[in-house]
């Protein structure tokens, strides 16, 4: 009960800042333009132009066979592998477009690593892990080598874990430290760009929130794209999301935006849980 | 913010289906005890009087049903862009209507005490402004009922008028006042009448902004328009 008046406030307006704080724009490290995807005859991606900022994760969400895998395997051209698949259109990174033939692809890897759903480490010791790596762009000595490795273990925080361990093998880790290991071993090359495609859906929560937490240490360094079903972690994760359905990009925007006030219809239903 | 599709999980839509109830009864019971209060002091009517104070308990236990359900929806669905609009709309929505209904309570219990001024000063300001909070009020319920958001910025337009009858109204009993200071008691409990009156429209307003942003996604201007010169007089009486 009052008598006495609260003074008047300005009511719920807000700065826009509040959502989306601008910051100065980072450089775009990868760009896409005009792409499209075939598998075989099938026509995977349309005309996707998309750029991803220098230093910032992007998130890439969509329902299953929006194409969002897909594009993630354009980028370091994880397609070549297989016959009857072919891009056409551009991925520019420093300043080259990655879909020319002429691109050799041991370096382009190199500097664009990809981390897998599912760990995937070689049936070698957890040294060797790192190690093989390494020696496949660089000739190192000895004890750089050692260096190296326990750098890499350590910025994925995992060298408490396994320092006394190092020449055990790796298939003994349990599956959070596995794919924890396989990120050690694509950041032990050091790239610039880093790709993981659903890298905790086969984790545990608490296994999931170190990985979370180590993306947001690893883009003060890299680009990180994150292609994730779990909308929750895109949240928690990316700088910007791009939403894609049935093979075209409907809207990219900040983080915030994108979760408080998406401009298309199709985002917010998908966001929403009204579709799929 | 009610008209989009079904949710995929059935449960959510009730959900949020039993959010929106809650808060649009408890637009109907403030509604009534802001009519009721009015006629209490307008029509001098006794038995008006009682019902705002009586009816307050059921309008506080729904705001913290909808405060209860909202954080139970906020934990368990994690929801995103319109369905969390909504939801943080409605815990806000929920707050100004319970404060609408505690000044009408307000009003109500003055209703006795200003019976002495009747005849003796026109309540014309009065009237006209019972008359527009309560329209701005109905607007302002509607708009959130119905999810629009272009009823929703006319109330949010409308309030100006609102103030500008108050500071009428203050000048009037200041007047008054000076000329029988033995009527100094009764005055300022029909200027309380009048302020809650004003506070009453500035919640519809903020229901009415709530509105707005959780269907366009947008907020309304920080700065609406309001009787701003006509505030100075108020704040530093002569």
């Amino acid at each position: 009960m009052s008598i006495e008046v609260p003074v008047k406030t300005a009511g719920m307006t807000q700065p826009d800042s509040a959502i989306a704080p601008k910051e100065a724009p980072h450089p775009v490290a990868m760009q896409v333009k005009g792409l499209n995807f075939y598998y075989g005859t099938s026509h995977a991606l349309h005309d996707i132009s998309l750029d991803f900022p220098e230093r910032s994760v992007t998130g890439m969400i969509g329902p299953s066979g929006c194409g969002k895998s897909t594009l993630l395997r354009v980028l370091n051209r994880m397609y070549d592998l297989y016959p009857g698949q072919r891009a056409t259109g551009e991925v520019i990174f420093d300043k080259q477009n990655i879909l020319h033939s002429g691109v050799d692809l041991n370096v382009l890897r190199s500097r664009i690593g990809m981390v897998f759903q599912k760990p995937t480490p070689f049936p070698m010791s957890i040294y060797d892990n790192i190690a093989f790596g390494i020696r496949l762009h660089e000739r190192v000595s000895r004890s750089e080598m050692d260096g190296r490795v326990e750098d890499a273990l350590r910025r994925v925080a995992l060298w408490s874990e396994v320092q006394d361990r190092l020449s055990a093998s790796a298939t003994a880790l349990s599956g959070g430290q596995q794919q924890r290991l396989c990120i050690a071993r694509t950041i032990a090359v050091r790239p610039e760009v880093i790709l993981l495609d659903e890298p905790t859906s086969a984790l545990d929560p608490v296994s999931t929130a170190r990985i979370e937490e180590l993306l947001d240490e690893l883009k003060t360094e890299f680009t990180i794209a994150i292609v994730t079903h779990n909308m929750q972690q895109a949240a928690r994760c990316a700088d910007q999301v791009a939403f894609f359905y049935m093979g075209r990009l409907i809207e990219v925007d900040s983080t915030a935006r994108m979760f408080t006030t998406p401009r298309e219809q199709q985002t917010q239903d998908y966001i929403t849980g009204r579709f799929g | 913010m009610g008209n989009e599709p079904a949710h995929t999980i059935t449960r959510y839509d009730q959900e949020l289906d039993r959010l929106r109830g809650i808060v649009a009864r408890m637009g109907g019971l403030v509604e009534r005890q802001t009519a009721q209060a009015i006629a209490a002091v307008v029509n001098q009517n006794e038995e008006a009087a009682l019902e705002p104070p009586e009816l307050d308990p059921e309008v506080d236990a729904l705001e913290r049903e909808a405060e209860m359900l909202a954080i139970r929806i906020l934990a368990l669905r994690a929801p995103m862009a319109v369905d969390l609009r909504v939801i943080v709309a409605v815990l806000k929505m929920s707050g100004d209507l319970e404060r609408i209904g505690d000044y009408a309570s307000s009003i109500a219990r003055r209703a006795a005490k200003v019976e002495v001024l009747d005849g003796a000063i026109s309540f014309s300001a009065l009237r006209a402004m019972a008359r527009l909070v309560q329209e701005n009020l109905h607007m302002a319920v509607e708009s959130m009922v119905e999810n629009d958001a272009e009823r929703a910025q006319e109330v949010w337009k409308a309030d100006t008028a609102v103030d500008e009858l108050y500071t009428t109204m203050f000048r009037e009993l200041v007047t008054y006042m000076m000329e029988d200071p033995r009527k100094i008691g009764p005055c300022i409990h029909l200027l309380f009448v009048a302020k809650n009156l004003e506070r009453i429209g500035d919640h519809a307003t903020n229901i009415a902004e709530r509105v707005y942003y959780a269907v366009t996604g947008e907020m309304l201007p920080s700065v609406r328009p309001r009787g701003g010169a006509a505030r100075t007089n108020i704040e530093q009486p002569e």
